[in-house]
């Protein structure tokens, strides 16, 4: 962490200026409100001349131009407010504006949702969002009058537009161009969102009274490539999602997010930031957060969500900016990563030893240097001198492999991609319209400008068999540095008057870079297989709408407990913003883990969404048999968990595909009542059915853990069942880290382990079913052939498990006549545990094969030595598929 | 039929335990570890009822049961039960995948051929490398016997020079003594006789003649006793004093002598000098501290130990960092760049690097480059062969299996740092003979000392007292040799003072046992560790603490490591080294020493059950 090396909002001009302009300084008022043949309601903000009460002060000169606001509603509770320069008026440049590649729920355009209305007050100006009959506000902006919108201007004599940052100059031709805004949540115990910062899930206030040391600056939102990142800061990351979620015990959720590219800078207040500020109007009895939006560029368009829960902000969210796709089977389960599997007998060497040592694993992966020399789409041919047949060497196995591209390329003429790239001016230019040059790991490198969808097609085409040799179907990509990372740039990034295509300035759109390389590489793994093969895409940058093409984790983190720990509110803020499928480096990426943290580590990380581990080239090896036979044994049960609840992520995956609701979850979000949950961020859901709560220090003696609502809670070691609505205090067992399952659910497992997920295909299925208090308990269960988009045509199957008066019914899930396709799969359940049933009854009845099959007492999960027993229906044989019932008797 | 079903999947010595399922359907046992019982129907039932496994010996029902396959023809394996129909063939009999998805072909006699072949080669190699063994072990026994009778003798032999020495050094010193006596006393007199003639003259100045002979042996005797004092006390300092710069010389002779006993890093001494050289030529000592930047492009470690040795690394990188916004676009790239990889990022100059390291470079590395070139490096052609039976170490025990005179080049004795002492075993008698002469000839005192006398026992001195350090530094040389671990057997004994080498493209290892690992590229060396021990029952060579390297991104330096792992192999040859991770090396050296006969039986056993295991048909299920 070079902290000099960043600018902080003093040394950022547009931060510094919003962030000393006082409550109250906005003077538009909008006029001329009208309503538009769409339907949308369209105004001109104006500035208020004061009236000249008798004195003698000149009157203030206007120099500006009126802007234009439209706000649209849309279904489901969203309402749109877009605010830019009337184009009409020829402002010298059209301001960059970030497009919506989506048209889900854009074609309908409809009044907000019954319950709410969107009001736009004329002066001064406002836009809120409130309760239809009681009035009651949800949402607003400009609140607190921190409007401020610096409309472009021709450049004058004298004007000194450039910036200066340490060594680099920016030249700023179009001049100050900066939005900045408040916005306020009412109702709102806490906010959070707006990722990527390595803090805690509820944001704290990083202006006004009760700052806490190190959250002076604003949450900053500029995509960069941060060496050694601290696990406490506002300080802005890999990614930027400008999106944040509020909630509260008394109203429930809310959402707010600004369409954006641009550096953008997000103060949270304090509560009684503004006292004494007599200026403003507002609602005193109202819990509210208010919040200051600074952007260096763009426009205003901006979405507020009503929510009223949780999931259904996320879904409001989601449904602008995409759902999250649905991604292979292979992908949701344990990856193998280091910075480097050096050659071909060393990726033998690892595969093999995870078969010798019984451990799963399907994915294996080969960082930068398997390169010939940095030049991605390569291959080290002293290495890799047979790439194709180690990959399908390990593909007979079942498993995949994962190369690195990046988006620098190197400046080399005999190197193909740059040939073209360069022939083609498919480079992102400099200030001077040069092809820009940067430094990253091949040396001097030129970036290709993914803004344009040409570019972005070329891109796509270079993953097809034939260009990328070398490559199998077996093989998935990782997509690193692409902030983009620039070692010698300002801020360890592109310079912001770099230019893209059209004419675009960096800093218009530098948060959206990486996702647009995303993009482009997802699409070149759809287009390989004709459109057959779910793409597999890790990146590193992000921005609102990468959920749509892969996964993505929190960059280069440290082997310390502090960023064990601060992974789970980075990847549930990433869900929270609609990315679902996220992970944190197992074993932190620097530094050397003790035993224990690794271990802890993939205790924690076996719930990741997305599960992997990885380490910086300079630390000891550390592939899970490395730590003597204790520790292989804690490591390999950690991963066989993860493959053990496969079938449960799957379906919750499938669930973020249709809903937006995250595979993991805050407690708040179950529980949205609960106010004891809403600062746990050391604890979460996965799914609604299992908590699970990471240990976060070394040699822990006992662990701490908040079991929220009012039902019980069976642990998942030994199906003990403690009650809900309490905090309990549990021995810090090694063998894993608490995890419970909530009573009323129903949980599908697939409880033999195999090589790989691949093997696990026709595997039966064990279901525990964790009953309520009144004995009953739900679940559901997604299966599809795990890597084709025949999903889509309804090739899958979905089943909804009940369990009441002593019955579990099986019966379809999904939407009758869903497509043409079918998908069929023998598996059946071989074991279905009950808990919390007392006494076990002796046996079961099923229908409609009208059989009946023993009850035994079980293990909850087996493995060696004497556990608690359970009520088991021993091989009642059903198929998955099907419909049936079986009575308990 | 029936039976061989429910055994599936079970191995010879488990088929007493599931003796008592198999008379009746209904009858039932306890699972192994005693947690659950269960019947005949539940063997082999495909669901798992016991947490260890034991009710499915031949299914994929409990996650950590063993799967039993014959392979008749090859070698018996047991499987984990993940691996029972996965849709993978494991099994060379095919016996692991029976629920018809895939169809499995036997290959255990084909596979067995091979297997048997490649063991049959690894027996002939332990065969050979047995008896070489032993010729090592009696060898080593021999010389280790001689050179203790040695020790023994020296130090026999060095108690009695270490008495003539003294007793000359006493005789030296009284001489000495004596002539500085002289010397005062020819001073006293000299000036006792200027200042008699003074007085007489005075005397005759002033007409007076006083003469008292007795007064003037008085004041003699006063003036003497006072001379004598003052005359001790100054010959104490003075002795002192050499003493003191005696002791020094002995120490660091001796210091040097451990040193070349212990065979410690020339590098080192070479790093001495180095250093010396950059503090006491001024004019050069920056273009040397660019040079040991330069040097550090390649070898970061080596930063401090070219450089100031207390430097702070960290330190310094934040200094260049504090002045990256003078660094052009290219420095400021490689710079953030380093970060990440560790690496140091100053330009390099291939042509300052190598001109320093001429000057640098020694005789002795030279010699190797050169020797080097009649290696002959033998790459393992089956490293990535899957070996069916998964024995990978066997497989690394093939390596190098061909004959090769143990005076391969790959090999050679490091410089005989051991002094010159008399070949003729009877000049301790000459000194003794000699010594005796001197006590002889003069048995007391005389004055005026006897200026030949002095000059022979100055000589006889000087003489033995070489003799005497030469002996010492062969018996401490000797002492630290003996004192190594050489293994059960001391057939490790050949190793010492031998070091051996092997290329990996641009780097030459050079591992010598006892001593030291190095890593050297060009004319540039890195030591990769100093001699530690033998480790895993002598099964690895440990070399610890070598030249500092990064470690990770909180730029602490750590010291580099290699293990040397040990093969049966008929000569002893480096066959492959390897860092598998930053700074972290492992080598295997093939070597008879570890040829035991032990291992032989085992493998000639494995050989008999592998022959004896034909199949009769093509089993199938």
């Amino acid at each position: 962490w070079k902290k000099d090396e960043f600018r902080n909002c003093n040394q950022t001009p547009f931060c510094k200026r919003a962030r000393s302009r006082k409550p109250g300084a906005c003077n538009l008022i909008a006029t001329e409100v009208s309503i538009s043949d769409d339907g949308d309601l369209i105004a001109k903000l104006i500035t208020k001349i004061p009236e000249n009460n008798g004195s003698q002060d000149p009157p203030v000169e206007v120099d500006s131009q009126p802007l234009l606001l439209t706000i649209s509603v849309y279904q489901d509770g969203i309402l749109r407010l877009k605010i830019d320069e009337d184009q009409s008026l020829n402002p010298p440049k059209k301001r960059f504006e970030e497009k919506i590649d989506n048209d889900l729920g854009f074609s309908s355009v409809v009044y907000l949702d019954g319950d709410y209305e969107g009001v736009l007050r004329h002066d001064p100006f406002e836009v809120f969002v409130r309760e239809r009959g009681n009035g009651k506000r949800v949402l607003s902006i400009n609140s607190n009058g921190l409007f401020d919108f610096e409309q472009l201007r021709e450049k004058k004599e004298g004007d000194d537009w450039e910036e200066r940052f340490r060594s680099h100059t920016d030249t700023r031709p179009y001049g100050p161009q900066s939005i900045s805004f408040d916005v306020s949540f009412f109702g709102a115990d806490i906010v959070s969102g707006i990722p990527e910062h390595a803090t805690s899930l509820a944001l704290k206030p990083t202006s006004g009274p009760g700052v806490e040391d190190g959250f002076s600056e604003p949450y900053r939102l500029f995509n960069l490539d941060v060496f050694e990142y601290l696990h406490e800061s506002p300080f802005g990351l890999y990614g930027s999602i400008p999106f944040m979620f509020s909630h509260g015990k008394a109203r429930g959720s809310s959402g707010f997010f600004w369409l954006n590219a641009a550096e953008m800078q997000i103060d949270v207040f304090g509560t009684g930031w503004n006292a004494g500020q007599d200026k403003i109007m507002m609602p005193v009895d109202e819990k509210r957060i208010d919040t200051l939006w600074m952007s260096e560029a763009g426009v205003v368009d901006a979405f507020f969500f009503v929510g009223p829960g949780p999931k259904d902000v996320v879904r409001q969210y989601t449904s602008v900016t995409g759902r999250p796709a649905m991604p292979q089977l292979f992908a949701t389960a344990y990856h193998q990563c280091r910075w480097n599997y050096r050659d071909e007998e060393d990726v033998f060497g690892v595969d093999s030893k995870f078969d010798e040592h019984d451990i799963p694993y399907d994915v294996l992966w080969l960082d930068i240097e398997h390169t010939d020399g940095k030049r991605y789409f390569t291959w080290d041919k002293v290495l890799f001198p047979n790439p194709e047949e180690m990959q399908n060497k390990l593909a007979a196995k079942g498993r995949h492999m994962v190369t690195i591209v990046d988006p620098h390329i190197k400046r080399d003429d005999n190197y193909y991609i740059h040939k073209e790239a360069s022939d083609n001016g498919y480079y992102v230019k400099d200030a001077s319209n040069r092809d820009f040059d940067g430094w990253c790991w091949p040396g001097s490198s030129s970036y290709v400008d993914v803004v344009n969808p040409d570019i972005r097609s070329w891109w796509a085409d270079k993953f097809s068999y034939g260009n990328y040799v070398g490559s199998t179907p077996y093989l998935y990509i990782w997509n690193d540095m692409n902030e983009p990372s620039v070692f010698n740039g300002p801020e360890v990034t592109m310079p912001r008057d770099a230019l893209h295509f059209g004419g675009t300035e960096h800093r218009e759109l530098h948060n959206a870079y990486g996702y647009y390389f995303h993009m482009a590489t997802s699409n070149g793994l759809v287009k390989r297989e004709n459109g057959k093969d779910r793409p597999f895409v890790l990146s590193r940058a992000f921005f609102p709408g990468t959920q749509r093409y892969g996964a993505v984790w929190t960059g280069d983190n440290t082997a310390e407990w502090d960023h064990l720990r601060v992974s789970v509110p980075m990847l549930l803020t990433l869900g929270l913003t609609g990315i679902s499928f996220s992970g944190a480096d197992v074993g932190g990426f620097f530094g050397n883990p003790e035993p224990d943290l690794l271990v802890r580590w993939y205790q924690l990380g076996a719930y990741y969404p997305f599960f992997r581990a990885h380490a910086h080239q300079d630390t000891k090896r550390r592939e899970p048999w490395l730590f003597g036979e204790r520790n292989t044994q804690l490591i390999r049960e950690a991963i066989h968990t993860r493959y053990m609840f496969l079938p449960y992520f799957y379906t919750l995956f499938r669930e973020a595909n249709v809903t937006g609701t995250p595979v993991i979850r805050p407690l708040w979000m179950e529980f949205p009542a609960d106010e004891e949950t809403f600062s746990n961020d050391e604890a979460f859901m996965v799914g609604n059915g299992l908590l699970v709560q990471g240990v976060y220090t070394e040699r822990a003696k006992h662990v701490s853990v908040y079991l929220p609502g009012d039902q019980s809670w069976y642990d998942l070691r030994n199906g003990a069942t403690y009650k809900g609505g309490k905090r309990h205090k549990f021995e810090a067992l090694e063998d894993s880290v608490p995890a419970f399952q909530r009573a009323g659910t129903i949980i599908p497992r697939k409880d033999r382990f195999r090589r790989s997920s691949t093997q696990m295909d026709k595997d039966p299925y064990t279901l525990v079913i964790a009953l309520n208090s009144s004995k009953e308990a739900e679940g559901e269960l997604y299966i599809d052939d795990g890597k084709s988009f025949n999903f889509e045509n309804g090739a899958y199957i979905h089943r909804h498990f009940k369990f009441s008066n002593g019955k579990l019914t099986s019966s379809n899930a999904a939407p009758s006549g869903a497509g043409g396709n079918k998908f069929s799969t023998d598996c059946t359940v071989e074991r279905i545990i009950l808990l919390g049933l007392s006494p076990a009854p002796k046996s079961a009845f099923i229908e409609p094969s009208n059989q009946k099959v023993g009850i035994e007492m079980g293990p909850l999960t087996i493995r060696p030595g004497k556990n608690p027993s359970f009520a088991t229906i021993r091989k009642p044989n059903v198929r998955i598929a099907d419909n049936w019932t079986i009575k308990i008797l | 039929d029936d039976q061989f079903l429910l055994l599936l999947g079970v191995s010879p010595q488990d088929e007493d335990y599931y003796k008592g399922l198999l008379s009746s359907p209904s009858s039932t046992i306890k699972c192994k570890d005693g947690s659950f019982k269960f019947s005949t129907s539940q063997l082999n039932d495909d669901f798992c009822d016991c947490p260890d496994a034991s009710d499915e010996p031949g299914t994929s029902a409990c996650p950590n049961g063993k799967f039993y396959c014959k392979n008749a023809g090859h070698i018996p394996f047991s499987l984990y039960s993940s691996r029972v129909n996965d849709g993978i063939c494991d099994c060379c009999d095919g016996s692991d995948e029976y629920d018809g998805k895939v169809k499995c072909p036997n290959t255990c006699w084909e596979a067995g051929k091979v297997a048997r072949e490649r063991l049959k080669m690894k027996i002939a190699t332990y065969q050979q490398g047995v008896t070489v063994r032993n010729r090592l072990v009696e060898q080593a026994k021999l010389a280790i016997a001689k050179e203790e009778a040695e020790l023994s003798k020296l130090k026999n032999e060095e108690k009695i020079l270490k008495g003539l020495v003294e007793q000359l050094q006493e005789r030296k010193e009284q001489i000495e003594k004596a002539e500085e006596k002289e010397r005062l006393q020819k001073e006293k007199e000299d000036k006792e006789r200027k200042e008699t003639e003074e007085a007489n003259l005075k005397e005759k100045q002033n007409g007076e003649q006083v003469e008292s002979s007795e007064a003037d042996a008085l004041k003699n005797d006063i003036h003497d006793k006072i001379g004598e004092q003052v005359e001790s006390s100054e010959a104490d300092a003075l002795k002192n004093d050499m003493h003191d710069k005696i002791g020094l010389l002995g120490d660091s002779s001796s210091s040097q002598d451990v040193m070349e006993g212990h065979g410690d890093s020339e590098s080192e001494a070479q790093h001495g000098e180095f250093d010396v050289k950059e503090e006491s030529s001024i004019g050069d000592v920056k273009p040397l501290q660019e040079d040991s930047l330069l040097h550090a492009t390649e070898k970061e470690e080596q930063l401090t130990v070219d450089g100031q040795p207390g430097l702070d690394t960290g330190n310094q990188a934040e200094v260049e960092e504090d002045n990256s916004e003078s660094l052009s676009k290219e420095e400021l790239g490689r710079l953030v760049a380093s970060r990440w990889t560790g690496e140091k990022t100053e330009p390099q100059t291939q042509e300052v690097s190598s001109a320093k390291d001429k000057n640098h470079g020694t005789e002795e590395e030279d010699a190797y480059g050169e020797e080097y070139s009649g290696y002959d490096s033998e790459e393992d052609e089956h490293r990535y062969d899957n070996n069916d039976d998964g024995d990978n170490e066997d497989q690394m025990d093939d390596f190098g299996g061909e004959d090769h005179d143990d005076s391969s080049p790959s090999y050679k004795s490091e410089s005989d740092d051991e002094p010159d002492l008399p070949a003729e075993p009877s000049w301790l008698e000459k000194i003794q003979k000699s010594v005796r002469r001197i006590f002889q000839a003069v048995t007391f005192f005389q004055t005026p000392v006897d200026k030949s006398e002095a000059a022979r026992v100055r000589k006889e001195y000087d003489e033995s007292s070489a003799k005497l350090s030469k002996l010492q530094s062969r018996i401490s040389s000797l002492t630290h040799k003996l004192k190594h671990d050489f293994g059960r057997e001391k057939e490790f004994y050949s190793f010492y003072g031998q070091c051996f080498e092997n290329k990996q493209n641009k780097y030459v290892y050079k591992i010598c046992p006892f001593k030291q690992a190095s890593q050297v590229e060009g004319h540039s060396t890195t030591r990769l560790g100093s001699w530690e021990k033998f480790e895993d029952s002598y099964k690895v060579m440990q070399f610890l603490n070598g030249d500092k390297c990064w470690n990770g991104p909180d730029r602490s330096m750590k010291a580099s490591i290699l293990l040397v792992k040990l093969r049966c192999g008929l000569n002893n040859e480096v066959t492959d080294v390897d860092e598998p991770s930053r700074c972290e090396y492992l080598a295997l050296l093939s070597t008879p020493a570890v040829c035991v006969e032990e291992k032989l039986k085992e493998l000639q056993d494995k050989l008999d059950m592998m022959n004896k295991e034909q199949p009769t048909s093509h089993d199938e299920l």
